[in-house]
């Protein structure tokens, strides 16, 4: 049972490797029942920081409780885990792998099959229930290994960038699985850097970046961190309508953009009327969680 | 489920896939049957050389060139002394001629030295190896150089004849009496001690460096960091020594059961002499610490091996630790034989204390002493070591290859509490 509602929590994290400290002091609250994202890039301290959360490596200071519990490994047969180096037995047939997956975290082999055979047929991979994993494509081994995941029907599934490698087909189906997972009452802990998945998914979420937690709170949270942006088009161009505009208003070739103005439009478009350069196209729009993030981490972190 | 519960089943999970990983594939059955191939290759290679050396030893004779009194009285002494003869003692067929009138000893002399020449020159398709000419009084032997001991033979023959011929029927024969010892002796003790140490190295020797590739399989594959998530290291160790003991003792049965059901597969002495041994502990005990010992020894250098091996990133690597596993063990039967052969010793206490030794040297200890508390206590501190040795084995893998470092000091690191 979590404990308050919680399903993982995190307290100044920290880990080194020699002089490195790879995650720096990470502060984590995961709600029960919600789709939380770890978003960061390449090297940001994810996967180290997913990894010491379930207990595979220790951290060196901070504490973390998984499932209510401060040792992750006690409750290790209500998690499910995918792992970003995907790794399946060749020699095995998928329901077998999906099956072993199971057995590891206490489910009966004989269910553990059956249940295989039921997910792979739901996720259109009922040709393959007795094909050898070597036989499969790199999507359709990665989608087992997701089920092995799922098929003791885990209390909290974690996720470490499930969706790389994937063709859209297959991260639609993904998508959709996770869904189900938190319908079922699931709560489901991912990484990624692709932020449409992010916002998307996610209830909640944390940015990462040099290992330390730079934002955590719901993707809306995130998105509120920049100002709308304007999106001026005039009649005609003309140099002068610069001056009329915020000063950090940009040309973009076709007109201006421009933060909205804590005083909001109506100011603005009030002097460009008066001054006679018209409106032939307005917007205010909401910055998407891809601009949150490289605000949050800088650009040239967002690039990594 | 208690924590106990729960790390056997996930022991046995891993063990299970393990077994079946191994033994349900095709290169399983060339492991089963390594044995026969062995064999056969040595057989055929074997039978071309025994056919070899039979064939040259049917065609060699000695030949007796006495007159037929005589000549009878040396072939009566062949057959009192042929069937006392076995190994490298037996001797070609002796085989009489008789010789032609001679008038002098030099007639006699030549004629021996036509006869071994006939044999040299492959006349009548038969080898002479010596020729005993002149008279039981006073015997003469000729025979090629470099093959001395049918001439000794024939010597020996004659001497006895002549002996038999002067005693005549007052030639005692004595009276056999067997008397049955209650105690076996030092060297039934030895020898079964031997036996014992033996029959463990050479089981552990083919089974045990198998393990030491078996954590690579996961790295290859990226299965390890799923193992790792759900289950503890130590289990993951432990599962996969386990299952492969399974196959380890799937072999022996195999081969324990072939070799009871096909006496002939025994090498010539093999059944005498397994009939010989005599425990100090007794055979219903010897034979259930043999199991006992076999087990740990694989366990205890399995563990080893498959601590060392975790640490290799390429199947080069370990392909070069089979040479310094193989030392060890050979190290280890060394150190144990000795302790066999001087039981009481500072080093059969070293041997019976070390261990990766221990095994070995108290399989040797039953064979030459009668007390069993030992043996239940050496059990315990193998099965002991066993558990050091999977969980250093299982740190060092996750502080070496899942890369759980941290400033802290590496020994302080390695018994930290997990």
């Amino acid at each position: 049972m979590a404990e308050n509602g919680i399903a993982v929590s995190a307290e100044a994290l920290v880990k080194r490797y020699g002089e490195r400290r790879v995650v720096d002091g990470v502060d984590l609250a995961v709600p029960e029942g919600a789709i939380y994202g770890v978003l960061g890039p390449n090297g940001a301290g994810k996967t180290t920081t997913l990894r010491m959360l379930l207990g595979i490596i220790e951290p060196d200071t901070g504490s973390r409780r998984l499932l209510g519990s401060a040792r992750p490994r006690d409750v290790g047969d209500r998690v499910g885990y995918l792992p970003e180096e995907r790794g399946l037995y060749p020699s095995m047939t998928a329901r077998e792998a999906i099956a072993f997956m199971g057995a590891l975290r206490g489910l009966e082999w004989r269910t553990g099959r059956a249940r295989a055979a039921e997910l792979l047929e739901a996720a259109g991979l009922g040709h393959a229930i007795d094909g050898k994993i070597r036989k499969l494509s790199k999507g359709m081994a990665q989608l087992v290994q997701l089920l092995g995941a799922v098929v003791h029907r885990p209390d909290l599934l974690v996720l470490d960038e499930p969706f790389s490698g994937l063709d859209p087909v297959n991260q639609e189906r993904l998508e959709a699985l996770i869904r189900a997972e938190q319908a079922r009452g699931a709560t489901i802990l991912f990484s990624t850097h692709v932020m449409q998945h992010a916002q998307r998914l996610c209830d909640r979420l944390a940015i990462i970046a040099r290992g330390q937690c730079r934002f955590e709170g719901t993707v809306d949270a995130a998105r509120a961190l920049l100002p709308q942006q304007v999106h001026y088009v005039p009649h005609r161009a003309d140099p002068a309508i610069a001056a009329l505009l915020p000063a950090d208003a940009r040309g973009d070739g076709e007109g201006w953009r421009f933060p909205l103005p804590p005083e909001g439009i109506e100011p603005v478009l009030t002097r460009l009327i008066a001054a006679g350069h018209g409106i032939a196209g307005l917007s205010i729009e909401r910055p998407g969680l891809h601009e949150a993030f490289v605000r949050v981490v800088g650009e040239e972190e967002a690039r990594a | 489920m208690t924590q106990l519960r729960r790390h056997l089943r996930q022991t046995l999970t891993i063990a299970r896939r393990d077994f079946v990983a191994t033994v349900f594939t095709p290169i399983f059955l060339l492991f089963l049957f390594a044995p026969l191939i062995m064999a056969s290759f040595g057989a055929v290679g074997g039978m071309g050389a025994a056919s070899a050396s039979d064939s040259s030893a049917a065609r060699t004779r000695l030949v007796v060139l006495l007159p037929a009194a005589a000549a009878r009285r040396v072939l009566d002494a062949d057959a009192r002394w042929r069937p006392l003869l076995a190994g490298d003692s037996r001797q070609p067929r002796v085989e009489a001629r008789a010789p032609a009138p001679a008038p002098d000893a030099g007639d006699a002399a030549r004629q021996a030295a036509a006869t071994l020449a006939e044999g040299a020159h492959g006349h009548d398709s038969v080898d002479v190896a010596a020729v005993l000419y002149g008279t039981l009084e006073r015997p003469a032997v000729l025979y090629a150089a470099g093959d001395r001991g049918g001439a000794r033979y024939l010597a020996g023959l004659a001497r006895d004849a002549a002996l038999v011929e002067r005693a005549g029927a007052a030639a005692p024969d004595a009276t056999l009496t067997a008397v049955r010892t209650d105690a076996p002796s030092q060297g039934v003790r030895k020898a079964t001690g031997f036996f014992a140490v033996f029959g463990i190295f050479f089981l552990t020797l083919f089974l045990s460096g198998q393990v030491a590739g078996t954590m690579a399989e996961e790295r290859n594959n990226k299965v390890i960091e799923v193992l790792a998530a759900a289950v503890p290291l130590e289990s993951v160790f432990l599962g996969k020594l386990v299952g492969m003991f399974g196959v380890a003792v799937l072999f022996v049965t195999f081969w324990g059961v072939v070799i009871s059901q096909l006496g002939a597969l025994l090498p010539g002495d093999a059944g005498d002499a397994l009939r010989t041994l005599a425990p100090a502990v007794g055979g219903g005990w010897f034979a259930l610490l043999f199991g006992g010992y076999f087990t740990m020894a694989y366990l205890l250098l399995g563990s080893v091996f498959l601590g060392v091996g975790a640490q290799a990133a390429t199947m080069r690597e370990i392909q070069m630790l089979s040479l310094p596993i193989t030392i060890v063990q050979v190290a280890m039967f060394a150190l144990s034989s000795a302790a066999v052969s001087h039981p009481g010793s500072w080093v059969a206490t070293l041997a019976e204390l070390f261990p990766l030794s221990s095994p070995f040297a108290m399989a040797g200890r039953a064979a030459s002493d009668s007390a069993l508390w030992p043996h239940a206590a050496a059990l315990a501190w193998q099965a002991l070591w066993v558990a050091i040795f999977i969980t250093v084995g299982a740190r060092l893998f996750r502080r070496g290859v899942l890369q759980s470092g941290s400033p802290t000091p590496a020994w302080k690191r390695l018994f930290a509490r997990r």
